[in-house]
């Protein structure tokens, strides 16, 4: 090749690497907008945020901010249901799901078919369907509301994640369980100090898309927990959005204390999140 | 393998436990009750009741009209955009590529109530800083929340803000789970980049955007955090009242648990209908 | 320790018959390999007598006592796999203990198993490190340490070396020969290479297609194949199969004409009837049982099409009328393509088969 072609080529490439970046440049910092609105705001006192000035940098309000919101609402106490809640749902999914897809993916056994179904049925359900008999059963026949028990137990399902391990499993080569199989090792012990440790990786994944689905969950929280005492974080927050005398700083404190702590882990484990979410649809 | 299904159903026990509880008996349940007058004690089997009211009745047409509303102009844009962000970011020229995929992929972690928050506050008609942005450049400020189309394009705004980036990951490792080497000897056949993306990338990605577009149909056809909470309610005036809204409202408000049972069975024949779409997209060829 | 009885077992995926009734017995102390091409059942076999998989019908009897519905651990069977199976997530020394842990063995004879084994090995420098640090080799050391220590009465290696590079494959092969020696316990082996069978067993099963072609010591099978499934699959490289005709009986004895070659006849003195006159056979000559040109009953002119020299012996692919031949010759640089040639056989180094590929003695 000569080098003038060469460098005909290395310059096609530097244009297009121009303008690759002249509008995702753009389009990225109009993503991150909302995001910097919300921090802007958070730190902001209400006579600024409601003043026509056009005020894009931090100011040093937030704490103020959060002591308003904690007159509004006992917002601390709530994110701390939020956290135990999250937490607990997070330990028994992950352990729920990952026996189901164990099982879905390594033993042969009657009734395979039906259940494979029934769980790739459920993704396209819309959840709407089940709402009203989980939430007469929870709060009438069970009088659960405004228990942990409610918030935790009856989004225990969830089908992406089964498949997601189901698929985890499979692709991990079978002769490792049977030696263990040869050798008499039990199939709960295989399962727990053979296939959880090598899906550690698949695990982090699940973990993360299941504590943030609990730790955003608002619907069913919001129908079930009601009481002020038992409220979750994003419940307890919304009360106040609509409110006539409210603190709107408060209010974006609130969402900043939902959303930065998520961004930083979503910062730290972004591999496995990213791995989570796309292991829906990649098969 | 050999057939083990005492030790197969015990690892399935407790899944299969939360789901008959949770689920199953529920699909069944919610069906029943939407052939049951639910405002009377004790309730009672009335078959044409619910759905009999459904169909005459214009709040379910009107949120009806604007849950499809939403759904055939949001899910096509935020696809789309979902489509070009995954293609971009996927380019060997990006530079700052952890910037960039921070940057679409943050709203995935943001949860509704928060982000509800924001853009009602952004698009604040007096204080709002869009509006403010609109007159900073010399346009006139925009009432949005008073008027169904505004409020309609904010939902909108929302919703895609929130969801291209998580349609971007998939759709991202759709496309890195294409052969590299396909592009290598379309590229020695001299195939356009432009061409390479619509004659190879889209057809291998097709399945997976599909499957996006089912899952964001289907999430959009249940919207109700975003008119619950940044549109006051579907406002104005039921003007951004959606199914989901229509259906808390029925069933949560007014405890017409038989009505709103219909709503959501409404909700579900839908999302069969899209599925069937979905299985017949994405079919072998024969 | 213990012998081993297969008796007529059927192995059934839905309605496909995979194995179709089996009998074999293994003797205490015994090295059988299963040989045979991929698909053959070999290894479904192996998995069957591990207790890996159900058996859909006939008997596995293990030390005399049956175990088809006896837990694989419970069959006193160890079997070593052919990716090895090492738990990547444990040191050497914890994949060598793992399953007497799992079952309450004492820790002291835990320790002491352990310990032999990786003296039988001579893997004791190994035993901190984790298998992503193990070159292939020693990989394979650990597998079968694993089995070791487990005591077991029979060895169960399913195609154990076919991830190993050439070198080790030979270094490995000797190794394991060593351990069949030292520990004197029955051995199963399954492997689709017939060096490795030829080298290793004391008896091997051949297989083919879910049906036992053949038992026998190795040079037996060479020698005296049943078959020509048998005949083509031992010895490498492989016999060469010409079409003849049986154009005469002579006191007991075929006389036999090729159908492509040489005029003259080739007299085969048999043990059993021999066949018509006028059957169409097919005659079996190995590459090395081909002699110069005149030395033989019957000569045969070839045009060499490529010669393999090997340093030793050279193997030359020669074209035969419509047959293609392997030729062993001497070691020699001066062969080359499109060489004219002549060799020879003789009727003492030939084997019949008859149309269906039985043997014809």
């Amino acid at each position: 090749m000569s080098s003038r072609s060469s460098s005909r080529r290395s310059s096609a490439r530097l244009g297009r690497g121009i303008a690759l970046h002249l509008f995702l440049t753009p389009l990225a910092l109009i993503w991150l907008f909302p995001l910097w609105m919300m921090v802007i705001f958070s730190t902001m006192p209400d006579r600024g945020i409601f003043s026509p000035s056009i005020e894009l940098l931090p100011h040093g309000n937030f704490l103020d901010n959060v002591n308003n919101l904690q007159r509004d609402t006992n917002f601390i106490g709530a994110i701390g249901i939020s956290v135990s809640v999250a937490v607990t749902y997070t330990f028994l999914s992950v352990l729920l799901t990952s026996m189901a897809g164990w099982a879905l993916a390594r033993y042969q056994f009657f009734g395979k078919g039906v259940v494979v179904a029934i769980i790739l049925g459920t993704i396209t359900l819309p959840y709407a369907v089940v709402l009203i008999p989980q939430f007469i059963m929870v709060a009438r026949d069970f009088k659960l509301a405004n228990t942990w028990v409610a918030l935790i137990v009856p989004p225990l399902f969830n089908s992406l994640g089964v498949l997601f391990m189901r698929q985890s499993f499979s692709m991990m080569p079978g002769d490792l369980f049977d030696a263990a199989r040869v050798e008499g090792v039990k199939e709960w012990r295989i399962f727990l100090f053979v296939a959880l440790p090598l899906a550690r990786p698949m695990l982090a994944a699940l973990a993360i898309i299941l504590f943030l689905a609990s730790w955003n969950n608002y619907l069913w929280p919001l129908l079930i927990n009601s009481k002020p005492g038992a409220m979750t974080a994003p419940v307890a927050l919304g009360t106040l959005i609509g409110l006539t005398k409210v603190s709107w700083g408060g209010i974006m404190a609130g969402a900043v204390m939902l959303t930065v702590p998520m961004l930083v882990v979503f910062v730290l484990l972004q591999r496995h999140f990213v791995a989570g979410i796309a292991a829906g649809a990649i098969k | 393998m050999r057939y083990q299904n005492a030790t197969a159903y015990r690892f399935l026990a407790p899944y299969l436990l939360i789901f008959s509880i949770f689920w199953l008996w529920p699909i069944i349940s919610s069906f029943l009750i939407s052939f049951q007058a639910t405002r009377t004690v004790p309730w009672r089997f009335a078959p044409t009741f619910n759905w009999g009211r459904l169909i005459g009745d214009p709040a379910f047409f009107n949120a009806l009209k604007n849950t499809l509303l939403i759904l055939v102009i949001q899910v096509p844009v935020m696809i789309t955009l979902a489509i070009v962000m995954a293609v971009l970011l996927n380019s060997p020229l990006l530079k700052a590529r952890g910037l960039f995929r921070f940057a679409f992929f943050a709203p995935v972690v943001v949860g509704e109530v928060a982000y509800s928050a924001v853009f009602r506050l952004m698009f604040n008609l007096d204080y709002g800083i869009i509006n403010k942005l609109l007159n900073s450049v010399g346009l006139p400020r925009i009432d949005w929340f008073s008027n169904v189309t505004p409020a309609m394009a904010v939902i909108m705004i929302a919703v895609t803000w929130r969801w291209a980036g998580y349609n971007a990951i998939i759709l991202l490792a759709g496309l890195q789970s294409i052969p590299q080497d396909v592009y290598e000897a379309a590229t020695l056949d001299r195939v356009s980049k432009l061409k390479q993306f619509f004659y190879i990338t889209l057809p291998l990605l097709k399945p997976i955007i599909v499957f996006c577009a089912v899952l964001s149909i289907i999430g959009t056809m249940q919207l109700f955090t975003e008119p619950f909470l940044i549109t006051e309610r579907g406002g104005p005036g039921g003007g951004t009242e959606t199914l989901g809204l229509l259906l808390y409202r029925q069933g949560f408000r007014s405890l017409n648990f038989g009505y709103a049972s219909a709503i959501a069975y409404t909700m579900a024949g839908l999302a069969i209908a899209i599925s069937l779409v979905q299985l017949w997209l994405t079919r072998d060829p024969k | 320790m213990a012998a081993v009885t297969l008796k007529n077992v059927v192995k059934r995926f839905g309605v496909f018959e995979i194995v179709h009734g089996a009998n074999i017995d293994v003797n205490d102390g015994e090295f059988v390999v299963f040989v045979g091409p991929s698909g053959c059942g070999k290894s479904t076999l192996l998995r069957m007598i591990a207790g890996l998989e159900d058996i859909s019908g006939g008997e596995i009897a293990i030390g005399g006592k049956v175990v088809n519905n006896i837990e694989p651990a419970d069959r006193g069977i160890a079997m070593v796999f052919q990716s090895y199976a090492l738990y990547p997530h444990m040191s050497v020394e914890q994949n060598l203990s793992f399953g007497l842990r799992m079952n309450g063995n004492p820790k002291a004879d835990t320790e002491r198993r352990v310990k032999r084994a990786s003296e039988i090995l001579r893997i004791a420098e190994l035993m901190k490190r984790r298998p992503r640090q193990l070159s292939g080799g020693q990989r394979q050391r650990v597998a079968i340490g694993r089995a070791i220590v487990r005591e077991p009465q029979v060895f169960l290696f399913d195609e154990p070396l076919s991830n190993l590079d050439a070198e080790l494959r030979v270094q490995m092969r000797v190794e394991i020969s060593r351990l069949h020696k030292e520990l004197g316990v029955t051995m199963i082996y399954v492997t689709h290479d017939q060096t490795e069978a030829m080298t290793l067993a004391d008896r091997i099963v051949v297989l083919n297609a879910g049906n036992i072609e053949q038992i026998g010591a190795p040079l037996d099978l060479y020698d005296d194949p049943a078959n020509r499934f048998v005949a083509g699959f031992v010895g490498s490289p492989k016999m060469n199969f010409m079409a003849a005709k049986v154009v005469g009986n002579d006191e007991g004895a075929a006389i036999v004409a090729l159908a492509n070659h040489c005029g003259a006849k080739l007299r085969k003195p048999l043990s059993g009837a021999p066949p018509a006159v006028g059957a169409e056979i097919v005659l079996g000559v190995r590459p090395e049982h081909f002699f110069e040109a005149g030395e033989g009953d019957c000569d045969i002119a070839v045009k060499a099409d490529v010669a393999e020299h090997l340093g030793s012996v050279s193997y030359v692919y020669a074209n035969a009328g419509p047959e293609e031949l392997i030729i062993e010759r001497e070691a020699s640089r001066q062969r080359a393509n499109g060489d004219q040639m002549v060799v020879s056989i003789k009727a003492g180094r030939s084997l019949l088969f008859d149309k269906s590929g039985a043997r014809i003695r």
